[in-house]
């Protein structure tokens, strides 16, 4: 139907004769939006999506519909090999053959490739190619519609134009990114200490997801999520790990400096779509790390970019606390400065459990430094030192890991973990096979020094980008930045730069700033 | 102390029902993984293990704990109590925690071991019985190498406590132990059931493990009291799923109406209802009649009778019925009665040697009540409900096909014979206007201009019939309007204004029984047509009526060999639609016979088109009964003919209608892919040696048409399950590919059987791409199953479709006809009324309507044989499974009262914990208003209490005594 461009549209004609005949009463209908070429919801296609199961708690009624799905997947792999048995696909090759030929005839060659640009009903479209002007061109029928979406790449019959097939890649960047396909392999085990936040976090987040029927029971609502924060280095990424290998639910992470985009509008929407992704995956856990990043208070600003990186985290209120109920997504965040954290973000009914991670205490140290050095290996002298899990540290006698247990430095778990390796390291040079007490003082004093190592580096970085304002570097900064505890301002820098540094420490509250 | 073996143990998976034990690996894991690493660092030294990690209190608790078990090392017989009671108090303190491994198990986890060898040297006492208390809590540690350590101590503590001292309750441990327990016991039982069944050999492994069970006097009805006991926590803390796999898992599921309490018994119910279409056969019964027992129990009649209904048990109807003495009540359930047209007759007591007692009881209905029950409002409340929503003027053809904004080439006028199309009007007609009695083309025509002269012959016969479908459940002014044309001179008008008396008839029920008074005689009368819509006027008037004084003036004609085969199917089916899952042995008998009769004599009627009916006749008799159909399955193999197979099919599916019974699927697709090469060649033999050898091509013609009702077969038992209606669509799809054309011909018919009224936009996609098949016939049937698809929705996208599909195919006057059709059906009753014979929250399956929508099915199995045919009437047959989709709020004394409600797609919230809600996207509206097939509604006003649990249909409302007006406050 209507497959040539040059078929006017006949519904004028049609009309006007009718009109004549009967012009009493011929109410004009609109036409149904179309329903093919908007931009789809993400996921598998209707034809191969298997029924939605409720209820999603564990329960027989669940595991009975799942059999039943299972049942029905059986009988048909059971028909279809039948079929292939009795008629194998040979026969019916020929047939498609034909029928492909036919395609190809239709769709002729050669073809152009052109952009679409909209579409206007089920059969025709806007497209725009390389060489010249935008056309209203139609669909050939046996198009995949479902393919069609604005903005995607056409083939077009090099004569009429008429679209006649889809170039598409199957990348779906949004949902792959975050989506954790798979689980990372830190397990609470893993977490040296922590008790008291383990359990909250599990309160909080794992328990709705599992047991909801506890809290109706208590009569409350479980909460929707929770913020993890402390100095850096204490864990808070690590238990979020934990969290994702403990758990079946579906596990959605991102940065919060993902969040920030070019164009205006794209980060709230981007944050639309990540918590659209969670409930479509339902029961699901969304952690956002490095909060800070667009989540810190905000304040009257000029730029526009403050005002989008604020527009996103209103965005970010709305999903959390909406009109929208949100029903099994959970959400955890972790950021090194809470303190600095829009206050509505955090307010109790958003993000109802603050989870403060503490520097180490003795006992988890202790931990922290036995487990790291069961990491760090000295047989193999080559590569990939940090991957082996299967040998531990020899140590020589004389370590007493309990004298740098015991020490009132203030080591992060991450900082106990580089000593132990930098021991390590230290040991390998010299081929030794053991480490020794030797080793782990000088380690540690090397550990102690990286924040200074850690201030150059930030000196250098900005360095290199003094006259690049991309939004997306800057956000890059952001989150570099905010992960040093103080930061002094070079004096080489030009001045807009220092405005752009200005706002974004002003911004991540590292320091006071007047220019 | 532990031994190093035993930290080695790997954390095997568990299955999905120990889930919730995870967290707990997790944690022992973690403990192996530091002790692991402790003793490799001071690998000498096992005493500073203790010392690890530990707090003060820790540290203190643990050194407690050692303390209590070396106590009970002790010979000193009199610490023992103290100690042990210590023990309990110290664990059950901290078990309350679900999210990581109380302290006092983890610290005695290394003691365990000792702790059993210490248990089996103590002599019964009562100590004992304590002792193996908490030996059955830290049993729960060592699950994953010695299962069901936790039940077995948990039992022997049961046995050795002394009768009068009552057994701690399990529930005191927290819920970790009883969601363990319950665990155990399913396991359990199940292995003792395993044992059961194979006692003679006891496997190695199993023996082993067994030993200390079959020692104990666990029996299992300890297992049973046990589970009933765990199953009563669960309930207690909004667990009642886990409480109903308890139970069914235990095979007790019918006890847990004892357990069930007021806060309970409706998420119960509803959990078990949800099970019942997924359970296999003996179980799903036993949950419905569980439900319904807890429904009476808590007075919860709506409820209990509906599920009577379903189980199609004339007693507990009954006892439904007449168990409540509130009048309105009993109105309710007399509203759910007649919509389910259960038959009058099972209301009565069962007391046939008396039958003077039966006609006293018929009198004992008051008026108001039998008013009820036999619908007779329901034609005023339909116009009612039409005039308040703007729907009660009649609609032109033109209307519903709105052929201007179709796509017709200018120029290219139709050539369509007229006959064609205005038969198809006057379907069309019929179909939009049903029930409002005032369309232009037939009703409100003068006599002379009526739209029967427009139509030729048989045309004529099914232009008078709409009349029927115009007048639908009018039975005062719809038999006058008929009257006039019983007496004319034209055979076919007469016969069509027979039809018309029946279809006007259908679902409502009258004192005066027209029907049966008017068409009796005419069953007897020479003229095919008169015959042939006499007896299906019958069958539409009474179906699903189980009226045994039919039997007499139709059963003569099934057996009858002087008549045609189409007198004797129709009969049949007639007989079908009368007696739908009544497994009457009268009928089943006679239609056996005949079968038998003919192919003994060798009969060349049983190769007719029509033989199909007379097996759908005996089909729709086992409608949705199951296993009673064997027997008769039995009989039709015994009977060498083509018809047998199909019959067979036809008994089996019908019997299994709506039950999603998965065996039966795959047995019905078993039948699609066998014969296929043979059917292949045949087909190909067919076309090439047309006209001779007759015979042969015959015999392999014969092998096919089972296959279209397999098909059919797949659809009618999937459906009314959710999830198996959705899966069988995949199904359909691989047949469609690989099918036969006689395959690919019955899957539209199918997919609309599986959705009826119930648009689907994958559906609709899928059925429009049928309806530009190749083959015209799929073609056909697939316009007619988008028709069937958006029955009464008014569905403007599929309207679309339509108008699309009525210019592409207009050269082809069978599928123009046959689009004009759908049309029709889209709009049927202008948008309120639908065929899907799911009702009540698309719970119960009416059983007349499911027959209707088969009858036209199968006419449409071969369309060219009937609907294109002479037999167009026969999408008449639809009749039975039109009923409006509205809802109407009635007041006490019946009147239509409006109220607001909320209406939005249902939400199926079984199983989930709360009250969520359970519409979506509602909108608010004044009733009474029109739900589509997957809506649901809820009152928005807590003003008035509806008497019946689904909101649907006719619903009797109650001021709410306890209700304030909110505005008088503000004032």
């Amino acid at each position: 139907m209507g497959n040539t461009p040059s078929n006017p549209p006949p519904e004028g004609g049609a009309d006007k004769d009718k009109k004549d005949q009967q012009p009493q009463k011929k109410k004009w209908e609109p036409p149904l939006p179309t329903r093919v070429g908007k931009k789809k919801r993400r996921g598998p296609s209707s034809a191969s999506k298997l029924p939605a199961v409720y209820p999603t708690t564990r329960c027989r009624l669940k595991l009975l519909k799942m059999e039943r799905i299972k049942d029905y997947l059986l009988l048909e792999e059971e028909f279809v090999q039948n079929q292939e048995r009795l008629k194998p696909e040979a026969t019916r090759e020929e047939k498609n053959e034909e029928d492909r030929s036919r395609v190809d005839d239709l769709r002729g060659s050669p073809m152009a490739v052109g952009t679409m640009e909209e579409i206007i009903d089920d059969d025709h479209a806007i497209i725009s190619t390389s060489s010249g002007p935008e056309s209203y061109v139609s669909i050939m029928s046996y198009v995949d519609k479902d393919l069609l979406e604005p903005g995607c790449q056409v083939l077009l019959h090099h004569k009429t134009q008429s679209i006649v097939g889809v170039l598409h890649d199957d990348a779906d960047p949004l949902v792959s990114i975050m989506k954790l396909d798979k689980a990372p392999t830190e397990s609470y085990a893993d977490i040296g200490g922590l008790e008291q936040q383990i359990q909250e976090i599990k309160e909080s987040v794992e328990l709705p997801l599992t047991h909801p029927e506890l809290y109706e029971e208590m009569g409350i609502k479980p909460p929707k999520g929770v913020i993890l924060y402390g100095v850096p280095g204490t864990g808070k990424t690590l238990l979020a790990k934990a969290v994702a290998n403990q758990t079946s639910a579906t596990f959605l992470r991102v940065v919060g400096s993902e969040l920030i985009q070019k164009y205006l509008g794209d980060g709230p929407k981007l944050v639309r779509e990540m918590f659209r992704v969670a409930e479509e995956h339902a029961p699901s856990i969304v952690f956002i790390d490095e909060i800070d990043a667009i989540g810190t208070k905000r304040y009257d600003s000029t730029s526009g970019g403050e005002r989008e990186i604020q527009r996103t985290m209103l965005e970010l209120l709305n999903q959390l606390d909406g009109f929208d109920t949100r029903g099994d997504v959970k959400v955890i965040m972790a950021t090194n400065r809470i303190e600095s954290l829009d206050p509505a973000l955090i307010r109790p009914g958003r993000i109802d459990r603050k989870i403060e991670f503490p520097l180490p205490d003795v006992k988890t140290k202790r931990h922290i430094f036995r487990y790291a050095a069961s990491f760090v290996k000295t047989r193999f002298l080559i590569s990939i030192i940090y991957r082996l899990h299967t040998s531990r540290m020899s140590l020589s006698d004389d370590v007493d890991l309990e004298e740098f247990v015991t020490t009132k430095d203030d080591l992060s778990g991450a900082d106990i973990k580089a000593v132990c390796t930098e021991a390590g390291l230290l040991a390998l040079r010299e081929r030794r096979m053991r480490v020794t007490k030797a080793d782990f003082t000088t380690a540690r004093e090397k550990v102690g020094s990286v924040f200074e190592t850690l201030q150059t580096f930030a000196h250098v970085s900005v360095g290199t980008v003094s006259e690049e304002r991309g939004h997306a570097r800057r956000s890059l900064l952001v989150v570099c930045i905010s992960q040093l505890p103080c930061f002094l301002l070079s004096s080489s820098l030009n001045s807009s730069l220092c405005t752009i540094l200005a706002v974004i420490l002003a911004y991540v509250g590292k320091i006071e700033f007047t220019l | 102390m532990a031994k190093p073996t035993e930290f080695e143990i790997s954390v095997r998976s568990e299955d999905p029902k120990k889930k919730k034990e995870k967290p707990e690996d997790a944690e022992k894991d973690k403990e192996e993984g530091s002790s692991k690493l402790l003793k490799d660092v001071k690998a000498k030294d096992g005493k500073e293990e203790d010392g690890e990690d530990l707090s003060e209190e820790d540290l203190q608790l643990k050194n407690e704990l050692e303390m209590l078990v070396e106590r009970l090392k002790e010979p000193n017989t009199e610490l023992y109590r103290p100690a042990l009671e210590t023990l309990r108090t110290l664990i059950r303190t901290s078990t309350s925690s679900m999210t990581s491994v109380p302290k006092p198990l983890k610290f005695l986890r290394p003691h365990y071991p000792d702790l059993q060898a210490l248990y089996e040297t103590w002599p019964i006492s009562e100590e004992k019985s304590l002792f193996a208390d908490i030996l059955s809590v830290l049993a729960m540690t060592y699950s994953d190498t010695q299962p069901r350590g936790t039940l077995r101590y948990r039992l022997l503590s049961a046995s050795l406590r002394p009768a009068d001292s009552p057994l701690a309750d399990p529930g005191t441990w927290g819920h970790e132990y009883v969601r363990h327990l319950a665990a155990e016991l399913g396991d359990e039982y199940t292995i003792r059931e395993q044992e059961d069944v194979n006692a003679e050999v006891p496997a190695t492994e199993d023996s082993a493990e067994k030993v200390p069970e079959v020692k104990l006097p666990g029996t299992v009805e300890d297992l049973r009291a046990l589970g009933k006991q765990c199953a009563v926590f669960l309930l207690g803390h909004n667990a009642e799923p886990d409480a109903v796999d308890l139970m069914e898992e235990l095979e007790i599921v019918e006890e847990i109406a004892q357990l069930v309490d007021e806060n309970t018994y409706g998420r119960v119910c509803q959990y078990m209802i949800r099970c019942v279409n997924l359970l296999p056969p003996p179980d799903d019964i036993s949950f419905l009649r569980t439900a319904h027992t807890i429904y009476v129990q808590h007075q919860k009649f709506p409820e209990a009778l509906a599920l009577a209904i379903r189980l199609g048990s004339p007693d507990l109807i009954r006892e439904d019925f007449n168990a409540p003495g509130n009048p309105l009540m009993k109105r309710q359930l007399a509203f759910l009665l007649a919509r389910a047209q259960i038959p009058l007759e099972w209301l009565h007591p069962q007391t046939e040697d008396a039958d003077g007692d039966a006609e006293t009881d018929v009198e004992e209905f008051p008026e108001d009540l039998l008013e009820c029950l036999s619908n007779s409002r329901l034609s005023t409340h339909f116009r009612e409900f039409g005039k308040e929503l703007g729907v009660a003027e009649a609609k032109s053809l033109e209307d519903v096909y709105k052929s201007h904004l179709e796509n017709t080439r200018s120029g290219a006028t139709s050539n369509v014979d007229s006959a064609r199309g205005n038969l198809a009007g006057t379907f069309v007609n019929a179909f939009v206007n049903a029930g409002f009695g005032n369309d232009k083309l037939m009703v409100e025509a003068d006599e002379g201009n009526s739209w029967i002269y427009k139509n030729k012959d048989h045309g004529m016969m099914s232009a008078a019939a709409s009349l029927g479908l115009s007048l639908l459940w009018d039975t005062d002014v719809g038999l006058s309007h008929v009257d006039k044309y019983t007496y004319s001179a034209e055979e076919h008008i007469k016969a069509g204004a027979l039809l018309a008396t029946g279809i006007l008839n259908t679902g409502v029920r009258t004192e005066a029984d027209a029907a049966l008074a008017l068409l009796g005689e005419f069953t007897e009368n020479k003229s095919v047509p008169l015959k042939t819509s006499a007896i299906m006027g019958l069958g539409l008037a009474y179906a699903g009526s189980h009226r045994e004084d039919l039997l007499a003036s139709l059963l003569p004609h099934v057996a009858d060999d002087t008549v045609s085969m189409e007198i004797s199917s129709l009969a049949a089916l007639a007989l079908g639609f009368i007696f739908v899952g009544s497994e009457n042995g009268e009928v089943t008998g006679a239609i056996l016979q005949t079968l038998m009769d003919k192919f003994d004599r060798d009969d060349k009627s049983l190769d007719e088109k029509w033989a199909r009916f007379m097996a759908l006749g005996l089909g729709l008799i086992y409608l949705g009964l199951q296993d009673s159909s064997d027997a008769t399955i039995e009989t039709l193999k015994a009977i060498d003919h083509p018809i047998s197979k199909t019959a067979q099919i036809l008994v089996e599916a019908c019997s299994f209608a709506g039950t999603g019974n998965v065996l039966k699927v795959q047995a019905m697709l078993h039948h699609c892919d066998e014969h296929i090469d043979t059917t292949g060649a045949d087909k190909d033999k067919d076309k090439a040696k047309d006209g001779k050898e007759k015979e042969e091509t015959k015999d392999e013609k014969r092998d096919d048409t089972f296959q279209s009702f397999a098909v059919l077969a797949v659809a009618l038992i999937a459906m009314g399950e959710d999830i198996g209606a959705e899966m069988s669509l995949r199904q359909f799809n691989h047949l469609m590919h690989y099918g036969e054309p006689v395959i690919r011909k019955a899957v539209p018919l199918a997919i609309g059987l599986v959705s009826t009224s119930n648009p689907q936009l994958p559906i609709l996609d899928t059925l429009s791409k049928y309806s530009h098949d190749n083959d015209l016939a799929v073609a056909l049937n697939a316009i007619f199953a988008m028709g069937l698809v958006g029955a009464g929705t008014n569905n403007a996208r599929l309207a679309q479709m339509l108008r699309q599909l009525a210019g592409y195919y207009y050269k082809e006057p069978d599928c123009l006809f046959m689009v004009r059709i759908a049309q029709g059906l889209v709009h049927m009753g202008k948008g309120t009324i639908g065929l899907n014979p799911f009702f009540s929250d698309r719970s119960i399956m009416s059983r007349p309507a499911v027959a209707g929508l088969l009858a036209t099915i199968t006419a449409f199995t071969d369309a060219k044989g009937f609907v294109l045919d002479k037999y167009h009437w026969m999408l008449y047959f639809l009749v039975t499974a039109m009923y409006p989709r509205f809802l109407i709020t009635l007041d006490e004394e019946l009147n239509n009262i409006p109220v607001t409600v909320r209406v939005g797609q249902a939400v199926d919230v079984v199983g989930q914990a709360g009250k969520p809600r359970t519409i979506s996207g509602f909108q608010t509206h004044q009733t009474p208003v029109r739900l589509g097939t997957t809506d649901r509604s809820e009152l928005a006003t807590e003003e008035y209490i509806p008497f019946a649990h689904v909101l649907e249909g006719f619903v009797i409302l109650q001021k709410n005594p306890g209700w304030e007006k909110e505005d008088k406050m503000e004032v």
